[in-house]
């Protein structure tokens, strides 16, 4: 059997940038009966397979209005990895970008992976922030980079995959054990409930 | 003395013994002989009357003719020798005169006993005899003394006499002589017989003797020497092998009358004792001891008597101890097994003491009930106790006469491990749980003083408080610090009410002294020297203060270290086996209150074991063997935890008894909150180690395999997962009342913005709210129409969120969040017409409007709850993104409702000028 390995992953950016798209279209477009009951477009899951183990992908979506931003913590507390999504047709939307990046650094969780989005690629011909400043951008961080087109389905894969690699192995001695709590866990808080 | 001062006294005293044989004989005998004997009892009596006569007078003979010869070779001879006094040289012969007359009249005595009447008409002349102190019982026994005292006396000024003068002459010749005279009369020698009544222990007139073993003997091979007296209440060994051992003979004498009569059994552990005896001796044997135990004297001693012939072993009966050591003059009356105490029975000391319980081997073990009066006042202490070899060892209560009730365990007689003492008095009441050792305060634990409002919780040492400690007042002030044997010593921290720090010294009346450093709410901190009155050398700075949050006692009272005293006791039980006699030994009693438990002394000494009691050890470790799957195991654990009997739920009750103590009441302080918390959820831990322990005790009894060791992670997740959910409504009072003492800021911030709220109208809260971004004219055409009837939107999904303050378990609050969440999405469903998944930008005001709507006072205490005792398998997860929904609107409503204070005022008027 193969070790799951819960990973929670938040989705911080400017408002309108695509967050929700991005999530939506990893989520269901890849044909998958396991997905879990979701909070609207707000929390989903999905597991994919990352070497010998499964990683399944506990996606927390935030808002991204200005007024909420204080709220953000509570939403990245405790997070493996966060996707940081800009628009690349909005300048103010990579500015913003480079806030999160920050916050992160300084009150988000210890090693956290962090994955920067540049969305709306299949918009290029109206592109305001180039390739290159993000690539310089997440090399001074040491953050993956990639362009995304939640509408065209691209590199929306890739993204997550890239994570999955970023999040470090467990320990080959504690590995299977783990993942077998985390099923035991799994069967015993279903039961739990049955009387 | 010399020699002729010594021979002075002895004739004095030869012929003192002469008179007085003389008038026993003219008072006494004469008339008995008289008196003419007219059935064949009378007659039976009478022959042996003549014989006591007969031996009186040639005892009566030989201290005459010892008199004359004495006074003759004294008043011939000028050179005295010690081999010329009669007695030395013919010391047997007189002796044994001695002893058969003494004999004798013993016997007359037994005799006499049962044909008393007969001696009615002589009790005037015996009361002549009576006057020097002796109290008067019966007639025979008055008789008896009459008879044997004046000898006894004169034996003693014999051997007075003899020794002053061997210390005269100084002759080695006068100490063998007075040597070979001495085992005479208290050993035994073959010819003679009854001198044993010089035994006080024995000398009891109404005692009858049933049997010798010198007319039947007792054992098959005639080899051995002993004697055997068989009485009507006693049996009697008597052994000569030991001529030098006076003393010795007297002591095996009188313990053999205590030990082994009436139990006396011919398998009797005592070496002496192990002997068959013959078949006529057994049977004599077995209806003397059957007689005895009837209680009935007269029981005639031929009849046949119904039911085999052998007494039972285990026998009930009332004996006085009468050696020396603890049980010395103490009456017990109950069951006997071997010789000894053994099942129930009363102990009862002439003190007053009075002990009702399990014996075993002779000693208390088992429970009890014991009396202990008090020195001074006309009281007694209590204890219902569990005893272990005659020592109270476990659970144990003593309801002490000062008013004074300890709940707790005991060892070797005083308070060691566990425990609870409350003083209910009215001058100074208090209550301390915690740890004892040596009957003293010595560990961790919680003292309140009811009358100062105070509560030290911390460590002690010989009942002081000794080491680091927190003290909480009613006022809510608080503070930690070192204790040296009840002295505050060092520096402390020092919570103040108005949310000020004061670090430094200070004493108990909370004054400041010495440096210290005082930081107050708004962030401004004083540095100085302090004294009573002023502060000096002040500083000031600008630093936010997180005073309200501060937690006390994190590092110096690791849970691990705090109630070791309970799981002892229980890792005790689960390694002795699980044996069902200790259990409550060590899990303490099952009856609930301590009023019940004063009722139930009745029950507790007798009917325990019967239907009421505790399941046997035996089911229960079956029924947890059949329990394992995960279903049957959640269901299981929680009927288990919930009962009284069972010892997971009498350790979950103490802890319980052991958690209040420390947080309900003055206890319940802010500044504890992280304590609690961590130590509730150590209970869990503890308590599914408990569980795991009884299983694989089970498991082991059964022979059956083994599951495998948790780690670590996994026994964590049980912990958390399903046992802190079965034993959190046993402490959720005392901790959602610390979860609302530490979120009180907030939480009045937050019902400030519910109230501001309120104002809005249904719609306009909507609008504030941005919810109509979107989907403008759908939602004020639904709230338009709602709003006219009754005001109120969402109105499914408020009720249910409301319902998260009706439970306990953190995962049913959760439960009630997703609910409340479902409500909202089929109520926009349902305007929208079509099934609408809400993106969280919609989701977030929604949420804030229900959660608003909902007003429920302490969220923030309940989120936080919430939060720090769900399981842990959550995080991550959907609960614990709603949880963090719901935070957010909290938090939220707390953070920006202010800043649109003014705006909703102005809103709320437009809307009501509508
Ligand atoms: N052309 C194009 N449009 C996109 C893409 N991704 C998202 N959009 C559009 O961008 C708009 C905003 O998308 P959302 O996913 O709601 O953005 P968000 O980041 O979730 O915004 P907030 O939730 O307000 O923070 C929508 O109208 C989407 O259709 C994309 O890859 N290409
Ligand atoms: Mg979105």
């Amino acid at each position: 059997m193969m070790a799951i390995r819960e990973l929670k992953v938040c989705l911080l950016g400017d408002t309108g940038v695509g967050k929700s798209s991005i999530v939506c279209r990893f989520v269901q477009d890849h044909f998958d009966h396991n997905i879990s009951p979701t909070i609207g477009a707000s929390f989903m899951t999905k597991t994919v397979p990352c070497g010998n183990e499964l990683h399944k992908f506990l996606i927390w979506d935030t808002a991204g209005q200005e007024r909420f931003h204080s709220l953000a913590p509570m939403y990245y507390r405790g997070s493996a990895a966060a996707v940081i999504v800009y628009d690349i047709t909005k300048q103010d939307s990579f500015h913003t970008l480079k806030k999160w990046v920050k916050e992160l650094k300084e009150h988000g969780p210890e090693n956290i992976v962090m994955a920067i989005a540049g969305n709306k690629c299949d918009l290029s011909d109206i592109r305001e922030v180039p390739m290159k400043d993000a690539k310089e951008y997440a090399e001074t961080i040491g953050a993956i980079v990639v362009e995304t087109s939640a509408k065209n389905a691209v590199n929306i894969e890739e993204l997550f995959q890239g994570i999955s690699r970023q999040i470090p192995p467990l320990d080959s001695h504690e590995n299977g054990n783990n993942g077998a709590i985390k099923l035991g866990k799994q069967t015993t808080q279903m039961n739990r409930r049955c009387c | 003395m010399g020699t002729a001062e010594g021979i002075t006294s002895l004739l004095r005293e030869e012929e003192t013994f002469s008179a007085c044989l003389a008038r026993i004989d003219s008072i006494i005998l004469k008339p008995m002989l008289q008196a003419e004997p007219y059935d064949q009892k009378g007659k039976e009596n009478f022959k042996l009357l003549l014989l006591l006569n007969d031996r009186f007078h040639a005892l009566w003979d030989v201290t005459e003719d010892h008199h004359r010869a004495l006074r003759q070779k004294f008043s011939t001879s000028t050179s005295f020798h010690i081999q010329d006094i009669y007695i030395i040289w013919k010391a047997d012969l007189f002796l044994r005169h001695y002893i058969h007359s003494q004999g004798c009249r013993v016997a007359s005595c037994a005799m006499i006993q049962s044909h008393s009447e007969a001696w009615k008409n002589h009790k005037t002349a015996l009361k002549q005899f009576l006057t020097d102190g002796i109290p008067e019982t019966s007639v025979s026994m008055a008789l008896h003394t009459i008879l044997q005292k004046p000898i006894r006396e004169h034996v003693q000024q014999y051997s007075l006499i003899l020794t002053r003068l061997s210390e005269a002459t100084g002759k080695v010749l006068t100490f063998a002589c007075r040597d070979s005279l001495m085992p005479e009369l208290w050993g035994f020698d073959n010819k003679g017989d009854l001198h044993l009544y010089q035994n006080d222990a024995l000398r009891l007139p109404e005692r009858k003797l049933l049997e010798d073993s010198k007319n039947l003997p007792i054992f098959a091979s005639t080899g051995r020497s002993d004697q055997v007296l068989l009485f009507s209440d006693a049996l009697v060994l008597v052994q000569v092998n030991y001529v030098g051992a006076q003393e010795m003979a007297f002591c095996s004498l009188s313990s053999c009358h205590e030990q082994f009569f009436p139990l006396l059994s011919f398998c009797s552990p005592n070496p002496l004792l192990a002997l068959c005896p013959q078949a006529v001796w057994q049977w004599k044997l077995s209806q003397a001891v059957r007689q005895a135990l009837n209680g009935k004297r007269d029981f005639p001693l031929w009849s046949k008597a119904g039911g085999g012939n052998e007494p039972p072993i285990c026998r009930c009966f009332k004996h006085i101890f009468q050696t020396e050591g603890r049980l010395k003059n103490a009456a017990y009356e109950g069951e006997w097994c071997w010789g000894k105490p053994r099942g129930k029975g009363t102990l009862k000391w002439p003190d007053g003491r009075n002990h009702v319980g399990d014996f075993k081997e002779g000693l208390e073990h088992g429970f009890g009930i014991c009396l202990i009066p008090r020195v001074s006042e006309d009281r007694f202490d209590c204890y219902k106790c569990h005893w272990f070899e005659g020592k109270m060892r476990g659970y144990g209560i003593c309801e002490y006469g000062n008013e004074m009730v300890y709940k707790g365990y005991f060892k070797d007689d005083l308070r060691q491990g566990f425990g609870i003492l409350e003083d209910t008095s009215a001058e100074h009441p208090f209550k301390y749980t915690g740890q004892w050792e040596n009957d003293k305060k010595n560990g961790y634990g919680v003292w309140d003083d009811k009358n100062r409002g105070e509560r030290y919780i911390g460590m002690w040492q010989d009942d002081h408080r000794h080491g680091h400690g927190i003290v909480v007042t009613q006022s809510g002030v608080c503070y930690q610090r070192m204790f040296h044997a009840d002295k505050m010593v060092g520096s402390g921290i020092l919570l103040l009410e108005n949310d000020s720090i004061y670090e430094g010294n200070f004493t108990e009346d909370l004054m400041f002294v010495g440096k210290g450093k005082l930081t107050f709410a708004n962030g401004f901190t004083l540095e100085g020297t302090f004294s009573n009155k002023s502060g000096q050398g002040l500083q000031t700075q600008g630093v936010l203060n997180t005073s309200s949050h501060h937690q006390l006692g994190l590092n110096k009272f690791p849970v691990e270290a705090r109630w070791w005293g309970i799981y002892d006791q229980f890792l005790g039980f689960v390694h002795s086996g699980c044996k069902e006699e200790t259990e409550e030994s060590f899990t303490g009693f099952h009856v609930q209150t301590s009023k019940e438990l004063r009722k139930s002394q009745e029950y507790l000494c007798c009917q325990r074991g019967a239907e009421d009691a505790p399941g046997k050890m035996e089911d229960i470790l079956e029924e947890l063997v059949q329990h394992r799957e995960p279903e049957l195991l959640h269901c299981y654990l929680q009927k288990v935890l919930n009962s009284s009997l069972h010892p997971l739920g009498k350790l979950l009750k103490t802890l319980t008894l052991a958690f209040q103590a420390t947080y309900s009441g003055t206890g319940a302080n802010r500044h504890l909150l992280n304590m609690a918390q961590e130590e509730v959820k150590h209970y869990a831990k503890k308590i599914w180690e408990f569980y795991q322990g009884l299983l694989h005790l089970a498991l082991e009894q059964k022979g059956q395999p083994l599951a495998e060791m948790e780690d670590e992670e996994t026994s964590n997740l049980n912990a958390y997962g399903m046992i802190l959910p079965l034993i959190l409504p046993c402490f959720y009072p005392e901790l959602s009342m610390l979860y609302m003492l530490y979120h009180e800021k907030e939480d009045d911030l937050y019902c400030q913005g519910i109230v501001n709220l309120s104002l809005f109208s249904d719609l306009k809260l909507l609008e504030f709210l941005d919810v109509q971004k979107n989907d403008t004219q759908l939602f004020v055409c639904l709230f338009q129409r709602r709003s006219l009837i009754k005001d109120k939107c969402f109105l499914s999904a408020t009720e249910c969120l409301q319902k998260i303050i009706m439970t306990v378990d953190p995962q049913e609050k959760l439960e009630v969040l997703q609910k409340t969440y479902e409500e909202i999405e089929s109520t926009v469903s349902r305007v929208a017409g079509k099934d609408y998944k809400l993106p969280m930008d919609d989701l977030l005001p929604l949420f804030m409007y229900v959660v608003s709507r909902a007003s429920i006072q302490h969220l923030g205490a309940e989120i936080h709850l919430i939060r720090d005792l769900m399981n842990p398998t959550n995080t991550g997860g959907i609960y614990d993104f709603l949880l963090t929904a719901l935070e957010s609107c909290y938090e939220h409503i707390q953070k920006n409702i202010k800043l649109h204070h003014r705006e909703t005022w102005h809103s709320s008027r437009d809307s009501r000028c509508l």
